[in-house]
């Protein structure tokens, strides 16, 4: 994708407003469509050097990137690490569960036979539908934060939206879950108050079911969405707007048609991480689903922590990371003419 | 250059005290929280005080704690660890564990037979898993049996631990004309229980906070749970079935390749002394392992805290730990695959 690059800001666009800082930074020139750390694409080496000498630019890469080892040697030696704990993941599903004994046994395919029982099937395909469930929801309720913490003026706004936005985040997994049964039980928040103003007769069953799940995972998972769209909608220029608003768009039109379309890149990005986080759920629908409605890692634990059997939780968690891998992937390929939409 | 050399040198220096001292200490594996606190209150301040010696402590799940000392085989990170009977077998199959010499152990005398539980671990502490429920929202319900289970007004208001099924396949089986090492006797019987599950708890919390909201009036409870939330001013009921309730033991054992086995025996020692039982038996409402415990008559009254040989033999239902080992990933799996799926 091709990207206009404004080299030269004019400098009170560039300048004073750009100051405000944070997600203010919405009358910042175009630099990329891309939110931050999503697409990191590189400027070509030598780009806008077309008039220096090929030494020069040769130096000029060698002194651009002075600490590129230091920090590319730490990262591959992660990357070792991660590699080799799936390697021995990997190895543990090909091994044969010894009754009473914490050793595996020789090698065996009956582990990733034994997926092939409907449940497993049901439980895999359920995960799908939740996670997908939730990224749309968190899309849903996500994109109006995200605006409104971009294009508020008011400071102290901008403040209150970006906490209620990014508190889940500093609350633990577990204490939020369990904060989340006090709100969602039958004697919890919200059937007290659906009971009190008549609106239902009988509480809600709301615990141990997918609504619930999806609910808690809502909020868990909101923060990474209003980032990300945050991100995005910062970087779109106000000025293809007002461009729409002086052709005689009304606010709602100038939105699905200029703010909506150039933010798509955001909304996949959004929705592609919001669906990989959920994936890896573990306690919210451990505790919600309270064994009713349960993910891909709660089956690794049910079946492989909860009675030591090592080897058939490690080929379901290597089913669960081909089965991520499978779905992002048609999630990419589906997204890509949404993504033809964004700036170019 | 010369700097780094003087800092490295009096690193060094302030470091070796430091090992002499925590080489001193007896390292104790155990659960976190009011596991933790427990041993170290009221068993390892007895031990301090006998010994001079400090005790340090290594916590964390029963998976946890067992995976860090498989990594650890043969250096092990703790001296003493304590964990349930059956996962006790398979740090002992593992050869994780020390075999004990109960002839170092003055107190082991008095343990009751069943918590005798092989030559590498015995019982320190017990309770029950049994029919806890709440009086005041099923009106009307008794449970004398665990047959009542089955009864249609359980029907989706029933919990159960989702970490260990062994209880209700136990169970289950016994209904049956089955038991432990014939449990495929009772899976017709407790499929038929399936629609009564409301929820499976993942904790003792977990356990508390659906008790205590309502949301399962009725459990398959820890006994320690239900009384701490009766405590708490939960109306909460514990029956002792007729066929008894499901025992548990956790167990205490020396991990081979400590280095200071003779502490450990002397802690293994202040386990089972009579006034420490007495003391664990009323901090946790379990029952005391060894006989001339003194116990609280306030805690010796509740069900599932065992003070006499009778109630030992009729009220508690033993799974052979051993088997209980062996078979827990099969059971897991079925009940998983065929209750809670």
């Amino acid at each position: 994708m091709t990207v206009p690059r404004r080299l030269n800001p004019s400098p009170e666009r560039g300048g004073s407003r750009a100051k405000r800082g944070g997600w203010g930074a919405s009358e910042k020139p175009v630099q990329s469509p891309h939110p931050a750390g999503f697409v990191g694409h590189p400027p070509p080496a030598g780009e806008g050097s077309a008039t220096r000498s090929p030494p020069a630019a040769s130096g000029r890469r060698a002194t651009a990137r002075p600490f590129l080892r230091t920090f590319v040697t730490p990262a591959a030696l992660c990357a070792l690490g991660l590699a080799a704990a799936l390697a021995a993941v990997m190895q543990y599903s090909l091994r044969a569960y010894v009754p009473g004994s914490l050793e595996a046994g020789g090698f065996t395919l009956a582990n990733f036979a034994a997926l092939a029982k409907p449940l497993y099937g049901r439980v895999f395909l359920d995960t799908v539908w939740i996670c997908f469930l939730t990224a749309l929801c968190t899309l849903v309720v996500g994109y109006p934060l995200a605006y409104a913490l971009v294009r508020a003026r008011n400071a102290a706004l901008k403040s209150a939206i970006l906490v209620i936005a990014v508190t889940p985040l500093f609350l633990g997994e577990v204490v939020r879950t369990y904060s989340w049964i006090v709100v969602l039980g039958n004697n919890g928040f919200l059937n007290a108050m659906l009971t009190k103003s008549g609106l239902v007769q009988e509480p809600v069953q709301l615990m141990f079911t997918r609504l619930g799940v999806v609910t808690a995972l809502v909020h868990v998972t909101l923060p990474v969405m209003v980032i990300m769209l945050a991100a995005a909608l910062a970087h779109i220029d106000r000025d293809y707007e007002r461009a729409a608003a002086s052709l005689g768009a009304g606010p709602v039109r100038a939105f699905l048609t200029v703010t909506l379309p150039l933010s798509m890149p955001g909304i996949i990005a959004g929705v592609t991480t919001a669906f990989a986080w959920t994936f890896s759920a573990f306690a919210t629908p451990q505790l919600i689903g309270g064994g009713q409605v349960n993910m891909v890692s709660n089956l690794v634990y049910q079946l492989g922590f909860a009675s030591f059997n090592f080897p058939f939780a490690a080929s379901l968690s290597v089913a669960g990371l081909a089965l991520t891998l499978a779905v992002l992937a048609v999630m990419r390929a589906a997204a890509r003419p949404l993504e033809q939409i964004g700036p170019h | 250059m010369k700097r780094l050399c003087m800092a490295l040198g009096a690193m060094v220096l302030l470091s070796a005290p430091l090992e002499a001292v925590a080489q001193d200490k007896l390292v104790v594996s155990v659960w976190g929280g009011s596991w933790r606190d427990m041993v170290a209150n009221i068993i390892a301040k007895k031990f301090t005080a006998e010994t001079g010696v400090a005790v340090d402590y290594i916590t964390g799940g029963t998976i946890d704690r067992l995976n860090k000392e498989k990594l650890a085989k043969g250096n092990p990170e703790s001296d003493i660890t304590f964990t349930t009977s059956h996962v006790g077998w398979l740090y002992a199959n593992d050869g994780l564990y020390e075999t004990l010499d109960l002839a170092k152990v003055p107190n082991a005398k008095d343990l009751v037979p069943q918590a005798r539980i092989s030559p590498y671990h015995i019982g320190t502490w017990a309770y029950v898993y049994t029919i806890g429920y709440r009086p005041d929202l099923l009106k009307g319900v008794k449970f004398e049996s665990w047959a009542d289970l089955w009864r249609p007004e359980v029907k989706g208001k029933l919990a159960a631990p989702d970490f260990d099924p062994s209880h209700l396949i136990v169970v289950s089986a016994m209904l049956s004309g089955g038991d432990a090492a014939h449990w495929e006797k009772g899976e017709a019987r407790l499929k038929e229980l399936k629609p009564s599950f409301k929820a499976f708890y993942t904790n003792d919390a977990n356990s508390q906070q659906l008790i205590a909201n309502g949301e399962t009036p009725v459990q398959v409870i820890l006994s320690m749970n239900a009384h701490y939330m009766a405590g708490e001013g939960v109306p909460v009921e514990l029956v002792i079935p007729k066929e008894g309730a499901v025992l548990g033991i956790d167990t205490v054992a020396i991990m081979k390749g400590s280095k200071k086995t003779d502490l450990a025996y002397k802690f293994i020692n202040t386990v089972l002394d009579p006034s420490v039982q007495a003391e664990v038996a009323k901090f946790k409402k379990g029952s005391p392992v060894v006989v001339d415990a003194k116990v609280d008559p306030a805690v010796a009254k509740l069900p599932g805290v065992f003070t006499t040989a009778d109630q030992w033999s009729k009220e508690a239902i033993v799974i052979d730990h051993k088997l209980r080992a062996e078979k827990t990933a099969e059971w897991r799996k079925w009940f998983a695959e065929n209750i809670m799926n």
